[in-house]
């Protein structure tokens, strides 16, 4: 008879999904973890996106664009340039992508003039690859590819020099009068900066999450390999390695995508969630911890506000007068339903995070959380990956006898035989 | 079995020369009351007790789900009335000699009972048994454990 006995294992196998078995951390964090990896933007999409950033930048400098020689920079905003983009929508409809094209100047340009003409130069003539891909927002261009990636092109302009990235962007609907037409100061630049200067990163999580992310990014590149334009990551590694408070902002993100898909209302902008998080940020926190972190913080902001008879109010730490809520909340009624939305999902998270209830009932809420495709898809992968290591019998033992004990344990069991689960018919068949 | 899970507590069994130890264990996360019972041979009885541990799951019940995918309406029992829930688990294959009565229950059957509680769960939420195995085959008794 051939025995098996278990190999401990302290790294993630580079051939394993997106939840592979990682010591120490819990059931719901794992799961947590595999959430945010499949909602966020893999390496892979990341080069693609970089791609065709660099195209469209080619594109407005070409010879016979209106905007060449007049543009100073183009530089990434937003969840981007931060590492907390997410899936836009519910379903698998790519990613929203934030690009600032900064102006040398603007003539004497109305910020109507300026969206247009920054709509007309990536537009180009009809035949042109964009030209039927192309809108012109309210404040910025937006880029639609057939993969369901958008790039936001925004134009500003500097405002001080001596100030990198204090800057102007311009307002514009054009189903309205032109006199309410405005410019609005903005430092999305510093804002990035300061986020990343101090949002904690933890680097035995980093490197557990990045693992995960490779992981993930290796079986989309697999299934994408057919493709024309698919780039290959340099280092996705670096793309992936990130705080557990972003991963916590990007699952609340989510969870706002889903509850605000079918209000058909703005939504909570994810630069005041950004900025929120980093409020209560805090280095050595798991992405569980985090989430009840930044919800709790955001519920209070929210509440106090409502208290005072007022809208919440976030400005731009780096850029007085940078205001984060200035088209979110418009009325009292939508901070009531982010307030619900906020008390719903600490509630959620409760449930999700009590190891007494069972796991049925901890799937069924992370569905509810953050969307029945995904979490399914998590919790299919999760369930596969546990019932490989049972059956190889590639696992430890706690003390209590559970079968995620970290080889770190003291407590950890001596190797088990293997065995096969046997059973009789129902006798009902 | 106490140095190894001191957490069980061993009594008498209802049988003469059986045992019962009963105790918490967890699969995964969530912990759940067992009783293990076990005898030696006695006058010629049959019980599947005094040729293998049974394993029972206490509490939290299991749940029948008899729209499971697979596995319906409980994995890898021995299915036993009148209240199924509780029903021993089949936590080896009886022909591939996988336990004898020479082995430690305490480095296999409660570490296997703990798999089996880990791979329950999964199939209590998504309907599909992970964690392998096969059946008695038509005509096969429990008996032949």
């Amino acid at each position: 008879m051939t025995e098996h006995f278990l190999i401990k294992t302290d790294t993630a196998s580079p051939k394993g999904g997106p939840n592979q078995i990682i010591p120490n951390w819990s059931v719901a964090e794992r799961l947590l973890a595999a959430v945010a990896v499949k909602i966020e933007l893999p390496p892979t999409q990341h080069a693609l996106m970089c791609q065709r950033k660099a195209t469209i930048e080619a594109h407005l400098e070409s010879d016979g664009s209106p905007l060449k020689g007049h543009i100073r920079l183009f530089y990434q905003q937003g969840s981007v340039a931060i590492g907390a983009t997410v899936k836009a929508k519910l379903r698998d409809e790519g990613f929203d992508i934030d690009i600032i094209v900064e102006l040398l100047h603007r003539g004497s340009l109305t910020p109507a003039q300026v969206l247009d003409l920054l709509f007309q130069a990536m537009r180009g003539e009809p035949g042109s690859r964009y030209y039927d891909c192309t809108v012109r927002q309210s404040r910025c261009v937006t880029v639609h590819y057939a993969d369901g990636m958008h790039l936001d092109l925004s134009p500003s302009l500097l405002l001080d020099e001596r100030d990198p990235r204090r800057s102007i962007i311009f307002h514009s609907k054009t189903e309205e009068p032109r006199w309410k037409d405005t410019t609005i100061l903005t430092n999305s630049y510093g804002f990035v900066a300061h986020y990343n200067r101090l949002c904690p990163v933890d680097q035995t999580f980093s490197d557990k999450y990045g693992r995960m992310v490779r992981d993930a990014d290796l079986q989309l590149r697999d299934m994408m390999k057919d493709a024309d334009s698919v780039p290959v990551p340099a280092h996705s590694s670096e793309i992936g390695g990130k705080s557990a408070a972003t991963v916590g902002l990007q699952l609340i993100k989510r969870n706002r995508n889903i509850r605000w898909h079918k209000r058909n209302r703005r939504m909570p902008a994810s630069v005041m969630l950004s900025c929120l998080a980093l409020e209560v940020a805090q280095p050595g926190r798991t992405i569980a911890q985090n989430l009840v972190a930044i919800s709790s913080h955001i519920l209070t902001r929210l509440v106090s506000a409502k208290n005072a008879g007022l809208l919440i109010h976030v400005e731009n730490p780096c850029c007085p007068g940078d205001v984060f809520t200035d088209r979110w909340p418009e009325t009292h009624h939508d901070q009531d339903l982010f307030i619900s939305d906020m008390r719903l999902l600490l509630a959620q998270l409760e449930q999700f995070l009590d190891e007494r209830r069972s796991f049925k009932e901890r799937a069924r809420t992370l569905e509810e959380m953050f969307g029945e495709t995904v979490a399914r898809q998590v919790i299919d992968s999760f369930a596969a990956e546990t019932g490989e290591t049972v059956k190889s019998g590639n696992h430890l033992l706690g003390a209590t006898g559970t079968i995620f004990a970290a080889p770190t344990s003291v407590a950890a069991k001596q190797p088990v035989r293997q065995n096969t689960f046997f059973g009789s018919k129902w006798p009902g068949n | 079995m106490r140095r190894e899970w001191p957490q069980f507590s061993l009594t008498a069994g209802t049988s003469p020369m059986s045992v019962m130890w009963f105790g918490p264990l967890i699969g995964m996360e969530r912990s759940f009351t067992l009783s293990v019972q076990y005898g030696l041979p006695f006058g010629g009885r049959s019980d599947l007790f005094r040729f293998i541990p049974l394993v029972r799951v206490l509490s939290p019940s299991l749940v029948l789900n008899f729209d499971a995918e697979q596995e319906a309406p409980l994995p890898h029992v021995y299915f036993e009335g009148p209240d199924y829930r509780l029903s021993p688990l089949c936590l080896f294959d009886p022909a591939a000699g996988q336990w004898n009565a020479s082995m430690s229950i305490a480095r296999t059957t409660i570490p296997w009972a703990a798999r089996w509680l880990a791979c329950y769960e999964l199939w209590e939420a998504t309907g599909r048994w992970h964690g392998g195995g096969r059946h008695q085959p038509a005509g096969e008794t429990k008996d032949a454990a």
